[in-house]
């Protein structure tokens, strides 16, 4: 376990080391979830919220639903990001070191996807926290239900980024996974629209991200001041999700590595 | 020691027929290759036409699975047992990939010695030793970026023994380095196999490098061992005739004539060149002496006189010729 743990922490370090020695990054991945967010909220500035299909939305808290939604996106986001980030350590030729060596894969994709959530969206989580502690008065929160929810959610987004760094070590060729992941998830998890007033065929499609789930509890538990009996299915569900991705990220990277070694795809690049 | 007894490797190639259209074919990198390494020794691979040598390291390292063959490392069955390799093996390729640039030197050693889960007071005075051997201790803390090609290569030496392998494969470590970069990177490799005990395994385009520094040769051909031996053994094998460079003040085709002429008396096939007023003779038989009784007897001021032992490097070229002639006529 120490083992696992110092591979965890010393990928991140070179991850953070490696990607965001400008300052700036941070400014960079701030600003457009920042704008989108803006967008979003001036968008709902059109409609009648108070008439809402959505009990737990009205007017007033309508900026706490979207920055939840935002900040939540943003951890799911990053890890998809930083998946496709580390595809660039096949052509620098150090996933070959990486793979010779006796360390556990899963410490190393752990490691990358834990320096990304938390250094990709830093900036929005402050601001988030800023702006709904600005907002206060709109939430209401269950607070044993959020100290259940938050791990669960943090989990589940480090597990969901593990799991696709796995994926993205198959070949030089699931680039396109990031295409389909990256701006899917964002439409159809909820994080601008609820997921509750979309058709039945979107509604499926959204069962597939896990953010969906994540957003479902941490909405209930904030705003509309649910306790772990409302929410205990989508609790439930979480679970169930992260057990399900824990052991397909384990089988993805023992197939991975047998078809790297089959193939000797690990030095094409 | 290392034993790999007729490894195989065979991809299973995708060829691109149409859009819709795709097929599968063999391609073997690697047909049978066995070699042996042992600790303290320096093996040469060479290889000519696409031998496969990148295949065998990788084989060698694990990174890539043997579809036949053997390969016991140290008494263990390293095909089925990977894991048990990594450890106590580490690779080293020349170019500037395979670290990284934003970080400095330190961080990258620390960074691979994390992955080996090296104890970290061990660790940091390990870091400190590999790169006072490599002479990097002043350059410690700035990025790679900033380094030269042959300080990046030297990084990768200390990269490349930071969990102090037992075996260490050498992939074209000095390709691309200046002489004398290249002659320190000579003695650190020298002296991990004689002074450390390492068992080396390099592979190098240089021939005069292989032929410095290993003590056993594979020569492979398209998958295949085509020779092995030690150096002595390799030109030999190819040059089976000796060679002498022979010549005096004053010479001309006269003497040349009856040079030849004295000398078919002792071998009937020996054959003696003469361009630019030297000779080289080649013969089966020992000529040394009978050169120089001719000297002696046509009262001839002998300028130069000695036995050409031919490099690796011509040893090389002459197999690669007759090899491609084989393959000419086969075709």
């Amino acid at each position: 376990m120490k083992y696992f743990i110092k591979v965890v922490l010393a990928e991140s370090y070179k991850q953070h080391r490696n990607y965001f020695n400008n300052k700036m990054i941070y400014v960079s991945l701030f600003l457009w979830p920042l704008l989108s967010f803006l967008a979003s909220y001036y968008s709902y500035k059109a409609f009648d919220l108070e008439e809402s299909a959505i009990s737990y939305i009205n007017s007033g808290n309508i900026l706490v639903f979207l920055l939840i939604g935002y900040m939540a996106m943003s951890f799911f986001r990053s890890v998809v990001q930083s998946a496709w980030r580390f595809s660039s350590e096949r052509q620098s030729g150090t996933l070959e070191y990486i793979y010779l060596s006796p360390a556990s894969r899963l410490a190393v994709l752990m490691g990358n996807a834990l320096s990304s959530v938390f250094e990709s969206s830093v900036v929005m989580l402050v601001f988030g926290i800023l702006m709904i502690f600005y907002n206060r008065e709109s939430l209401h929160a269950n607070v044993v239900g959020l100290v259940v929810v938050m791990p669960i959610y943090v989990i589940m987004a480090l597990l969901w980024g593990v799991f696709i760094n796995a994926c993205f070590l198959y070949s030089r060729d699931t680039d396109f996974l990031f295409t389909i992941l990256e701006e899917p998830m964002e439409i159809f998890s909820g994080v601008k629209v609820p997921v509750m007033i979309f058709p039945g065929w979107a509604k499926l499609l959204s069962c597939i991200f896990p953010l969906t789930y994540a957003l479902e509890a941490l909405r209930q538990v904030t705003l509309n001041n649910s306790d772990l009996g409302t929410i205990k299915i989508t609790v439930l569900i979480s679970i169930l999700i992260i057990v399900v991705l824990l052991a397909a990220t384990l089988i993805t990277i023992h197939i991975v590595e047998k078809h790297v070694r089959k193939t000797g795809n690990i030095i094409l690049f | 020691m290392i034993e790999i007894k007729n490894l195989q490797k065979v991809y299973d190639v995708k060829r691109r027929q149409s859009f819709f259209h795709m097929t599968r074919e063999k391609v073997v990198a690697v047909k049978d290759i066995s070699m042996r390494i042992d600790k303290g020794q320096i093996v040469g691979l060479l290889g000519i036409n696409g031998a496969g040598k990148t295949t065998t390291i990788k084989m060698l390292t694990t990174l890539i699975e043997p579809t036949n063959g053997t390969y016991s490392f140290d008494g263990i069955d390293a095909i089925a047992n990977p894991d048990l390799v990594k450890r106590q093996i580490n690779m080293i390729a020349g170019g500037e990939r395979m670290i990284y640039w934003r970080l400095t030197a330190y961080e990258n050693l620390w960074y691979y010695g994390q992955l080996y889960g090296i104890d970290n007071t061990l660790l940091k005075k390990r870091i400190e030793k590999l790169l006072q051997i490599v002479g990097l201790e002043d350059k410690a803390d700035l990025p790679v970026e900033t380094y030269s090609k042959g300080m990046k290569q030297r990084l990768q030496i200390a990269r490349g023994l930071i969990n102090d392998p037992k075996y260490i494969f050498l992939d074209e470590p000095t390709i691309g380095l200046d002489a004398v970069v290249t002659q320190d990177l000579h003695k650190e490799i020298r002296s991990l196999a004689k002074d450390q005990g390492k068992g080396i395994l390099l592979t190098s385009h240089y021939l005069s490098e292989v032929e410095e520094l290993c003590d056993y040769i594979y020569l492979v051909n398209k998958g295949e061992l085509v020779i092995e031996g030690t150096k002595k053994e390799l030109t030999d094998y190819v040059f089976a005739r000796n060679r002498y460079v022979f010549s005096v003040r004053g010479m001309d085709k006269k003497i040349v004539c009856r040079l030849r002429d004295n000398l078919r008396m002792i071998d009937p096939e020996s054959e003696v060149l003469f361009e630019d007023g030297s000779c080289t003779i080649i013969s089966k038989a020992e000529l040394s002496s009978a050169i120089a009784e001719f000297a002696l007897k046509e009262k001839l001021v002998i300028n130069e006189l000695h036995k050409q032992e031919p490099s690796l490097e011509q040893a090389v070229i002459k197999l690669s010729k007759n090899l491609e002639r084989k393959d000419t006529q086969i075709a």
